[in-house]
């Protein structure tokens, strides 16, 4: 019995913490919800499902979900697809300087996302930056994406990309070297193409890290696109680059429709514990833990 | 896997670092502990006056025995400032002194707290008595009354929007370097401009408020903001919008946000550039190409009116002793040394008398600086800044922009667009 009350004890920090900062404000955002307020005034009007009435109406906020959506799959695409890629090429297949590819993959990701975002904008500027000087040599041109609709979510993906990478690599690097060598010399022996080592051997062995990163690539991809996107577009040009989590900022500290903002926080997570559960449902069974 | 822990380590001590780079401001006030300290909030950026605020502050500081002012930069100006002010509101802090843009001004003296600067005089400076009355002209302080005519603050940034020209690019072209006089002179000059040098001709100022659009509205004759309503839907405002769209569609104007813009000009990428006078001193000191500046075009045969720009600055402090702090802050803000080093730095147009004219003023700086001049005769047609009143200024704000995103944005229709917004903003603020 004693034993229960200290492991219940050694929890009791973690479990308070999380109460405060997590919970707490997950109950009050839920409360807020139906409620017409303005962060400042006394009075709190309540307005029962109204919010989420209106934020269903409006078409923004609908194609916002779908922009979301794009932003997970350009995230999936570059965070995870290509970075797992990245990391067996550099692992098996090159020889040399692979000490100077790590570090120079990993450098981005200990810069600040605010100085990344006004990199890009220096180097992408469609009139005077470097870019568009070296492609005017040879008469081409790069379009105003900042203001193009589509255009605007890829590059803010980049930027992401960009300071992300880094880390995803090294633990999916990390990953991939702890496969034992004799399983991949002996396929090489029997002379199995690159590609098929890296589908059949690679990404089912590297399982775990894989899906850890995954889900990490969806969690915290649109949290970190929050920093390019309040630096360079403030979610325009009319909400083409916004996205939920962006959204529900804007609301609350923009515009100040605090219950709005609530309940645009709500569905968010409603909608992410649906995309988590589908991926434990249909990924994590595929998955291959080691112990 | 040792490099790997070295790296490790390395990305350990840069993070480390940085954060404790933040903890050095509260420093500072270890030795000035009996002096007041109030908190000045501003919206100018270092390509927007900011240094010489620090300057002002710095020099403030070491002159007076009872006040420590700390300025705050808030970045997406005067909305930027506002949303900060109401987020710092909401955890029951309130800086002392803040600028609060015209756009702001009835929204401001409905949702917050402030005192009129009168009352402060008044309260603790007797001897200012008549500093607001001696000093500034009646017009001008009415910039800074609301609805009810309170004195909401004491006007300080005070702008309007001028042509700035790159006369090397139009010489290139051919074009008079007189420059154009009117919107439609705009538009032939953007085309001899792009024909002759593939550049684009102009770019009208995008930043986060729509002051550049109310003047093209105001100068052809329509008015944005009628008896509180929006009223920008009028033919002539859809024939401005209209024109604008025309110009970004053909290519003839940079469409892209503020601070690019402004470099693209500086570049010299763009011929034209349609922007407040208070980035001149970043132009003038940035551009290798000869510039000069023009009043504001305006229409064919229509009269010129042109938004005030700027701010206004008002006293948020809340208790008796950073409210006197306050005051002797913004009476040194106001002498004639400073607000003159305020033009030199920024370009905004000195809002009191006994400025222009007198030797520690401007005097000397006028006569040289000619960059100015457009924006000082045009004073006369100042209009103020479309504010709209309510709770939700911020929000009809917003659909502005949203607008001219929508409309810049392609090939959709300008009537339609525009007479959607001006419904949306006026089932708004009902």
């Amino acid at each position: 019995m004693a034993k229960r009350y200290v492991s219940i004890l050694l929890l009791t920090p973690a479990l308070l913490l999380l109460t405060i900062f997590t919970v707490g404000p997950l109950v009050y955002t839920i409360y807020l919800s139906f409620f017409d307020w303005n962060l400042i005034s006394p009075n709190k009007t309540f307005v029962g499902l109204e919010n989420y009435a209106e934020l269903f109406k409006d078409q923004t906020f609908r194609r916002i979900i779908g922009q979301t959506f794009l932003y997970i799959i350009l995230f999936i695409v570059l965070n995870t697809g290509l970075t797992y890629v990245t990391a067996y090429v550099i692992a098996h297949l090159i020889k040399s300087n692979k000490g100077f590819y790590k570090v120079a993959i990993f450098t981005p990701s200990v810069i600040s996302l605010v100085v990344g975002s006004m990199l890009f904008l220096w180097i992408l500027n469609p009139v005077s930056g470097p870019v568009a000087i070296v492609l005017g040599w040879f008469g081409l041109s790069i379009p105003n994406w900042t203001v193009t609709e589509g255009m605007v979510i890829v590059i803010l993906s980049l930027i992401v990309a960009w300071k992300v990478f880094g880390y995803n690599f090294i633990v999916l690097y990390s990953g991939i070297v702890g496969i034992p060598s004799e399983i991949i010399e002996a396929a090489k022996l029997d002379k199995i193409s690159k590609f098929r080592i890296f589908t059949d051997i690679i990404i089912p062995m590297s399982s775990s890290t894989g899906f850890y990163i995954l889900i990490m690539t969806i969690v915290q991809g649109l949290q970190y696109v929050f920093t390019p996107i309040r630096v360079v577009t403030q979610g325009g040009p009319n909400y083409y680059s916004s996205n939920l989590i962006y959204h529900s900022y804007h609301e609350a500290f923009d515009l100040f429709n605090t219950g709005i903002s609530a309940a645009s926080s709500v569905i968010t997570l409603l909608i992410f514990m649906f995309l988590l559960a589908m991926q434990f449902i249909f990924v994590e069974r595929n998955v291959y833990y080691e112990n | 896997m040792k490099k790997e822990y070295s790296l490790f380590l390395m990305s350990l001590i840069v993070i480390l670092l940085a954060a404790c780079g933040n903890g050095e401001s509260d420093e500072v006030s270890a030795e000035s502990e009996e002096k007041t300290k109030i908190e000045y909030w501003h919206v100018n950026a270092e390509t927007q006056g900011g240094n010489t605020v620090d300057q002002l502050v710095e020099e403030f500081n070491a002159q007076s025995d009872t006040v420590e002012v700390v300025a705050r930069y808030n970045p997406d100006m005067y909305a930027g400032l506002m949303s900060n002010m109401q987020a710092e509101v909401a955890s029951g802090n309130s800086p002392a002194v803040v600028q609060v843009g015209w756009a702001f001004l009835d929204y401001f003296s409905e949702n917050f707290e402030y005192v009129e600067p009168q009352e402060v005089i008044e309260n603790y400076h007797e001897e200012d008595v008549t500093f607001l009355e001696d000093n500034f002209l009646p017009n001008i302080l009415e910039l800074g009354q609301n609805a009810e005519g309170t004195q909401v603050g004491i006007p300080y940034s005070l702008s309007n929007p001028i042509l700035y020209i790159n006369k090397d690019m139009l010489q290139e072209a051919g074009l008079d370097s007189e420059g154009p006089e009117t919107w439609e002179e705009v538009r032939e000059y953007s085309e001899a401009i792009n024909k002759a040098t593939g550049n684009y001709g102009v770019y009208i100022q995008e930043p986060a408020d729509s002051w550049g659009q109310q003047a093209m509205v105001e100068c052809n004759g329509a008015s944005f903001i009628d008896d509180g309503k929006a009223s920008f839907a009028s033919d002539e405002g859809i024939e401005v919008f209209q024109y604008y769209q025309d110009l970004v569609n053909d290519e003839l104007a940079l469409h892209i946000g503020w601070d690019q813009g402004i470099q693209s000009f500086i570049d010299g990428n763009v011929g034209m550039l349609y922007t407040t006078i208070a980035q001149r001193n970043n132009i003038e000191s940035n551009a290798s190409f000869d510039v000069t500046t023009l009043q504001s075009p305006t229409w064919e045969g229509k009269e010129k009116r042109v938004p005030a720009g700027g701010a206004m600055l008002s006293i948020t402090a809340q208790d008796e002793e950073e409210q006197a702090a306050a005051w002797e802050f913004m009476k040194y803000l106001y002498s004639v040394e400073s607000i003159a080093e305020w033009t030199k730095g920024t370009g905004y147009v000195p809002p009191r008398e006994g400025v222009s004219d007198s030797e520690e003023g401007l005097k000397s700086f006028l006569e040289e600086n000619e960059l100015m001049i457009p924006a000082i005769e045009q004073m006369d047609s100042m209009v103020p800044w479309a504010s709209f009143p309510g709770d939700s200024g911020i929000e009809a704000e917003q659909k502005l922009l949203d607008m001219r995103d929508i409309i810049l944005g392609g090939d959709v229709d300008v009537e339609e667009t525009v007479s959607n917004t001006e419904e949306e903003i006026n089932d708004l603020l009902e």
